[in-house]
């Protein structure tokens, strides 16, 4: 009884002690932003030791200090460190700014991260801090405007279409697209499946010398994308942030109303037979202003909504992230069949098993369901009917002495909810229908479901000594079905049988990846090397089936459940499988962060390349230098910090197809035998094999600086020159080979181009500024197509198939091509007299108001000799500038972004079509001498084919610039919030696309996807106006 | 290094290696839903399937411009002149039809094309033969000797055509590529005799109905004796009246018997019929409608071309108006009995109440041989595509003639010679004239008009510059086709043009 008493007494006294002990003082307090938001996983560590805490996530902190006057070192990646004094213990607010000159951050490499002030290559980040609260439809927007070296074009402003990015120029004839990387995962289709509140942050890997650690699918560039991870505070946060918007078109096209249209038309009837007593459309004024059919087509209030609810928190032992969000947008076009919703989710999570050993995964599931319509098509796209229907017909004809008639009476013409029927044109022709009946059977709609995720374990077995092993996958599912019912548009587009289709389809890329990384320092010498090896297999298999005849009305009564005659069914599908290996290995030294090199090799072995070719090796070599570091460089504030740094390598680029080395035997060589006639099937090789069939390689050259100067303005430039070779076109044999020529490396082309990245921030007391620029020179051009080549076809216009583009050696892909306008001849004289040198009239049978074509090859006619390239769809200069202020609560950002040293090619009126509808810019067309030089006179009979050849006249300059972004919040105080268990709440309005500077004269300069630069009545970007919320908790 | 980091390096060396063992598989892939030339040619039916893609290329019509050879020829000759819409619509028959062909304008590219399209897959077989073991001698022989048949096919019309060719037998390796020229004439009928030799030995001496289409031992022998004819070599001539005899005597072992109604050999419901010894057949059976690959499709593309364009009227469809027939044929058959069977009188047609658009060069005399029957109009398929009307390009009137002017030319059998020209002309009622050379002669050009030998039988013979001289023939460059442009180009030269081109 007594020992116990003696235990309790001396248990007493050591705690007692303890508290005596720790009569220290307890410093405690805050770390915000400058925006007052609160930063949590601040490291505070007293200086000199290693004593110290974290912030929560609430940005509080709680530490014991030694003594008064003790100082306290706040640090975090990213932002700048800040040393503050405590003196007694009063709770205290450190606002951590972001690091200016960004040389303390972490960048990703690609299978490990690196100091931003030690990397050699060209590498662009955009951080969570940049993404956070600025809505983009699609992940790849964000980069738009924010990183140089990069070209983003919108595909078009359909909910859910993305973007076309071309990281430093085109980098091939055949596949340009660049390769993305998941955490760590390569995902296809593009990373819109992503929650913009689940992003680290995004690397472009620009050069070779950072891309060739992705060896073989590398050349386009790489971007690499990180997701959020948990936090080790041991308290759990909560985000919530929302926003509501209201879209519409930001510009409308002048078009002609029906009694303009009445008079144009006549005039050019009356050009054609000065001699008509009574043309088509008499009394003009009769036809008053007609329909105004972009309004039936355009929506003005399209709304857009986004939720996105994300959980964090942690402690040493595991680590959590999960979200949710929901994504749903109209289309500003045809909203009722163009529509986008998005449901995604995330968990990801990491756990330490052991000290040494870590085990984590990232799961992200993603959902879409979409509808949409033609984009960029002269083919009866809405818009591109919009544009060219005649203003005379009526949306919905409502006058029953015709709607009594034929077609109306007598065919399954579309009506509206009223049961009257949608107007049908006796004027407009081909595909130029009335857009509203022609969506109303266009039923349709696309799913996807697909999840991304990694598992890895990493174990480190010594000190430095990393092993990691990583398994990954992007398995993908998706599909769509279509029905056609039965229907009358016109005498061409009509269905006396109704059609279903539907597709499925699977998608399974899996990859496992080893790595071995070791890190050691010895003295100033800080080496790393980096061993791995990879295996990836990416298969997916589709099917299809359609049916005929089924005895429903529209898309949600359809099924291929129906039995129809066999005749009546229609069933397809392929599948496709190829598979890489490879290994590779990086070294990377640096003496005291001052010499810098890094080197990398890549070996690349993959299913679609040859057997004479199957295992390519792809090195690379990058050196820095920073000047700042010697001795002997003066300390100065003006320059504080310079790196050198250049760097060569080669990578490659293996989206080159599936199994296009091998030589295939197809039947349909078959022949006819007996008295019967009977069929026999034949079968021969479809071409020649190629053993020798590789990857397109690309090398390129990069020599780059960045600097701080003046202590807050950060300096990044590059320069590069890329050089593509062996890319893949048909090679040409000999007729007497018998057979075609496989497909073989031959083409070549090069991008060189110029890059600048500037930053400057401040802070003045409680206001804070930010200002991010950027700019980049790219050229592009073709250097070599084969011995028998001097271009490729391109894109064509219309069902005349105008060639409209040439890819043609010495200039730019995709360049246009065409004749070259020299004005109008105003006169007869100006015709008589406009002859070559041997005296010859060039255009005896034009007639004034008339193109004068310029005769380039001097032969005396104006004919398919005398094209050339007269412009280009791809802009010599992209650029972005970024402002942020801060004051109190209040914040606000501004992003702008243009291009200049583009051209589009303007195609959104059908020429081919005497009845097509204008823009109101054709009133200004030549109707005497002196009356226009450029828009040329009107007839029906265009013997100088002026709107039937692809010339200048339709070439328009494309540059533009764009406030793309234009957000202000304001942040309540913590002291409100706190009370309510809120960590902050934000509140913001903010505009996308508000005001767009172009002499572009269609709805959109920025004219992306398939026919980049070339308008065909294109689905513009929508002008959007949001209120957003966030919360935290 | 110390030992415990030398063993973990290892370690995981190891475990990396477990993966990277089974690289060679993991890469070596195979496509689905395709067949791979490398897998093919197992067996008989696989095999068979590649010969009939050989026997595919003679019933090509367009292979890079429409080279279809009965029209093609007639045009070429002083029977027919090319027609069309106008000077535009073909332009290289106009060229043939002038003689102003140059190195890119003319037939030549679809011809070059077609005939070494066929070579290819001959060689493709006869080295794919070479390594198979499952084979039955019998199937092996049979296919052996129709290949070869097909290759000496493809080669007589090339050298014909063009004189100096490539004379490839095997299958190029890659490196040989771009590296063959030209071999004389000479040489090329060396190969041709060589092929067609081994053929004849291989071939049965007749078709089952089922199979009819595949070469005879007849057919063999008739364009061996056409081969050797060919080459204006005295000491061929015996040899090639040999091999004619043994096809056209009387009781030949293939049943050959001249129809006994002229007319009767070019009505599509005879095919096959007892006088045709070589005969491509065509049927609508693909219901082929691609105008971007015609050759994919098994229909005669030729009687859609001379047809009469936009023809309403009785018995014929309407076609394009090609080839409209010369007045000089046409007052050459005037009084011939066999004129009503061959140029139909667009004239009288017209005052029976039927119309027809005139083209160019019009005439309104048209090849009624082959031309397009509203009964043959193919309801399947585009029907200008898919007409189902074979075409002889070797009979026995034709064999007959041959044999005729071997004889005389060799001075041998005059009797024989004698007998086989009278057989011609009797047929048709006429009577006797000398067996000389130039009745024997004039009796090809009035027998076999339009048929598509006029224009080499006048060149192999010498007369083609008196005869077409005044249509632009040059002799010393007219005989042969250009050598096509994009073939000079891409050999760098190696393939040179024929003389007189450029």
């Amino acid at each position: 009884m007594k020992g116990r008493f003696t235990f309790i007494l001396l248990l007493f006294s050591v705690i007692f002690s303890l508290r005596v002990s720790a009569q220290e003082i307890e410093a405690t307090g805050k770390v915000t932003s400058n925006d007052g938001l609160p930063i949590p996983g601040v490291s505070v560590l007293i200086k000199d030791t290693k004593q110290g805490t974290a912030t929560d996530q609430n940005g509080n902190f709680r530490i014991k200090i030694p003594k008064p006057g003790t100082q306290l070192v706040f640090t975090l990646i990213g932002m700048s460190s800040q040393t503050i004094t405590v003196n007694n213990g009063q709770a205290i607010t450190v606002v951590l700014l972001d690091s200016q000159n960004d040389l303390d951050q972490v960048v990703v490499v690609g299978y490990g991260t690196q100091k931003k002030s030690v990397v050699t290559g060209a590498i662009s980040q955009v951080k969570a801090s940049d993404l956070e609260n600025m809505p983009v439809t699609r992940i790849e927007q964000s980069l738009q405007g924010r990183t140089s070296g990069l070209t983003i074009t919108t595909s078009s402003g359909q909910p859910g279409d993305g973007a076309t990015l071309r990281i430093r120029g085109t980098t091939s004839i055949n596949n340009s697209e660049a390769l993305y990387i998941v955490d760590g995962v390569q995902v296809g289709g593009g990373i819109d499946y992503l929650n913009q509140a689940d992003i680290e942050s995004i690397e472009v890997l620009k050069d070779a010398a950072s891309a060739a650690i992705y060896g073989a699918r590398a050349a386009n560039g790489v971007i690499i994308v990180t997701t959020k991870k948990g936090t080790r505070t041991g308290k759990m946060s909560v985000n919530y942030n929302t926003y509501l918007g209201t879209q519409e078109p930001a510009r409308k096209l002048d078009l002609l109303n029906a009694t303009q249209f009445a008079t144009i038309y006549n005039e050019a009837e009356y050009a054609k037979t000065p001699t008509l007593t009574t043309p088509r459309f008499p009394n003009p004024s009769q036809y008053g202003e007609g329909t105004d059919w972009q309004a039936t087509v355009f929506n003005n209030s399209a709304k857009i909504q986004n939720h996105e609810l994300s959980i964090a928190g942690g402690n040493e032992v595991s680590t959590y992230y999960s979200s949710f969000g929901y994504f749903d947008q109209d289309g500003i076009v045809a909203t009722s069949n163009s529509k986008y919703k998005r449901f995604t989710a995330r968990f990801n999570s990491e756990h330490k098993i052991t000290k040494a050993i870590k085990f984590g995964q990232t799961i992200g599931y993603t959902r879409t369901n979409s509808v949409g319509v033609g984009t960029n098509t002269e083919y009866g796209s809405p818009l591109g009917r919009a544009i060219n229907m005649d203003p005379i017909t009526p949306l919905i004809e409502t006058d029953p002495a015709k709607f009594n008639l034929p077609p109306y009476s007598n065919q399954p013409v579309v009506r509206n909810a009223q049961g009257l029927p949608y107007g049908i044109s006796t004027i407009a022709q081909s595909e130029i229908l009335n857009p509203v009946a022609a969506l109303a059977v266009a039923q349709g709609k696309s799913w996807s479901d697909k999840i991304v995720g990694n598992v890895y374990v990493e174990a480190e077995i010594l000190k430095g000594l990393k092993f990691r092993s990583q398994g990954g996958v992007d398995l993908a599912f998706w599909g769509g079905e279509s029905f056609t019912p039965v229907h009358y548009l016109s005498s061409t587009f009509n269905a006396l049988v109704n059609s279903y289709n539907r597709n499925a389809n699977r998608g399974l890329f899996w990859s496992l990846e080893n790595t071995v990384s070791y890190n050691k320092s010895i003295s100033n010498h800080n080496f790393t090397a980096l061993l791995g090896y990879s295996a990836q297999k990416n298969k997916g298999e589709s099917q299809n089936g359609q049916l005929q005849g089924i005895p429903v009305e529209n898309l949600r009564d359809a099924s291929l459940r129906f039995s129809v005659p066999k005749e009546n069914r229609d069933f397809g599908g392929g599948e496709y499988l190829n598979t890489l290996n490879s290994s590779f290995a990086r070294l990377t030294y640096d003496y005291d962060e001052k010499y810098l090199f890094t080197g990398i090799i890549r070996r690349d072995g993959s299913s679609r390349f040859g057997s004479n070719n199957k295992f390519g090796y792809f090195p690379s070599a990058s050196a820095g230098w920073v000047v700042t570091k010697e001795d002997f460089f003066p300390q100065n504030k003006y320059l504080t910090f310079l790196k050198i740094r250049g760097s060569y390598g080669v990578t490659g680029n293996d989206n080159i197809g599936d199994f296009r080395y091998i030589s295939t035997v197809s039947g349909g060589r078959n022949y006819t035998l007996g008295t019967a006639a009977g069929l026999n099937i034949g079968v021969s090789p479809d071409a020649l094999s190629n053993p020798d069939l590789r990857w397109e390689e690309t090398s390129s050259t990069d020599i780059g600086l960045d600097a701080t100067l003046f202590g807050n303005l950060s300096l990044t430039a590059n320069w590069y020159k890329k050089k593509t070779s062996g890319m893949l076109l048909q090679i040409a044999v000999p007729g007497y080979v018998g057979n075609n020529g496989p497909i073989g490396n031959i083409a070549d082309l090069e991008n060189s181009g110029f890059e600048l990245e500037l930053g400057y921030g401040k802070t003045i007391g409680e206001f804070s500024f930010k200002v991010a620029a950027n700019g980049s020179f790219v050229k592009n051009k073709i250097v070599y197509l084969g011995d028998d080549k001097e271009f490729l076809d391109g894109q064509r216009v219309g069902p005349p198939g105008l060639e409209v583009t040439r890819t043609k050696v010495g200039y730019a892909i995709g360049s246009f091509y065409g004749y070259r306008s020299d004005g109008l001849f105003q006169n007869q004289s100006e015709i008589n007299g406009y002859v070559n040198e041997a005296g010859t009239p060039i255009q005896p049978n034009a007639k004034p108001g008339d193109i004068r074509f310029r005769d380039l090859n001097g032969n005396g006619l104006i004919d398919p000799n005398d094209r050339e390239i007269i412009g280009d769809p791809t802009p010599d200069f992209t650029y972005g500038l970024t402002f942020n202020a801060a004051y109190k609560g209040f914040d606000m950002v501004v992003l702008g972004q243009g291009v200049t040293g583009n051209q589009i090619f303007n195609a959104t009126r059908r020429f081919d079509l005497s009845t097509a509808n204008y823009q109101t810019s054709i009133l200004g067309r030549w109707t005497g001498e002196g009356t226009s030089n450029r828009i040329p006179r009107l007839t029906l009979e265009d013997t100088n084919e002026n709107y039937n050849r692809v010339s200048s006249l339709f070439i328009e300059d494309g540059s533009y610039f764009r406030i793309k972004t234009l957000q202000v919040g304001y942040t309540l105080p913590n002291r409100l919030t706190q009370k309510a268990g809120i960590s902050k709440i934000r509140f913001y309005l903010m505009a996308n696309n508000l005001l767009t500077l172009t002499k572009y004269t269609g709805f959109d300069p920025e004219i992306g996807g398939g026919s980049i630069g070339i308008d065909r009545g294109f689905y513009p970007q929508a002008r959007t106006y949001f209120a957003g919320i966030n919360v935290g908790f | 290094m110390k030992m415990k980091y030398i063993k973990s390096t290892v370690a995981i060396v190891v475990i990396m290696q477990i993966f990277v063992s089974c690289k060679k598989d993991f890469l070596e892939l195979q496509p689905k839903g395709t067949t791979l030339e490398d897998n093919f040619y197992k067996n008989e039916k696989e095999f068979m399937q590649g010969v009939i893609a050989v026997y595919d290329v003679m019933q090509w019509g367009n292979t890079g411009g429409y080279t279809m050879k009965q029209p093609l020829l007639s045009a070429a000759s002083d029977d027919c002149w090319a027609g069309g819409s106008n000077a535009s619509d073909q332009p290289s028959w106009v060229a043939y039809d002038n003689f102003n062909m140059n190195s890119f304008v003319g037939p030549q590219g679809g011809l070059w094309s077609k005939n070494y399209s066929g070579i290819n897959r001959a060689n493709l077989i006869l080295s794919k033969i070479d390594q198979s073991t499952v084979l039955t001698p019998a199937f092996k022989t049979r296919i052996v000797a129709e290949v070869k048949f097909l290759r000496a096919y493809f080669y007589f019309d090339l050298v014909r055509w063009f004189g100096n060719v490539p004379l490839i037998v095997d299958v190029l390796p890659t490196d040989q590529l771009y590296k063959q020229t030209q071999s004389t004439p000479a040489l090329v009928y060396a190969q041709i005799e060589k092929d067609l030799r081994e053929a004849v030995a291989g071939l049965p001496a007749t078709i089952s109905s089922a199979e009819k289409g595949r070469i005879s031992a007849g057919a063999a022998k008739a364009q061996l004796g056409k081969v050797l004819l060919y080459q204006n070599d005295n000491a061929k001539l015996a040899e090639a009246a040999t091999l004619f005899e043994d096809i056209n005597k009387d009781g030949n072992i293939y049943g050959y018997k001249l129809m006994p109604v002229y007319a009767d050999i070019f009505n599509p419901a005879n095919k096959f019929n007892t006088e045709s010894i070589l005969e491509i057949p065509h049927s609508n059976n693909a219901a082929w409608g691609d105008w971007g690959w015609i050759n994919g499709g098994e229909g005669n593309v030729a009687p859609q071309f001379i047809g009469m364009d936009s023809y309403v009227g009785d018995t014929y469809s309407s076609g394009w108006g090609f080839c409209p027939v010369t007045l000089d044929l046409v007052n050459a058959l005037k009084t011939d009995p066999r004129f009503s069977a061959t140029i139909i009188d667009g004239a009288a047609l017209k005052t029976a109440g039927a119309t027809y658009n005139q083209r160019y060069q019009n005439t309104d005399y048209f090849i009624k041989k082959y031309a397009p029957l509203k009964a043959y109009r193919s309801t399947v398929g585009t029907a200008e595509l898919n007409w189902q009307i074979n075409e002889i390009e070797i009979r026995l009137a034709d064999t007959y003639l041959m044999q005729a002017e071997a004889l005389v030319k060799s001075g041998s059998n005059p009797t024989r010679a004698q007998a086989l020209l009278d057989a011609v002309r009797g047929r048709v009622g006429l009577t006797a004239v000398p067996a000389t050379l130039d009745n024997i002669y004039n009796e090809r050009r009035l027998e076999l008009a339009t048929e598509g030998h006029r224009f080499f039988d006048l060149v192999r013979t010498g007369r083609a510059v008196t005869v077409l001289g005044p249509l632009g023939y040059k002799a010393g460059k007219s005989e042969y086709l250009p050598i096509p442009q994009a073939e000079i180009d891409v050999t760098k030269g190696i393939i040179k043009q024929n003389p007189g081109y450029n």
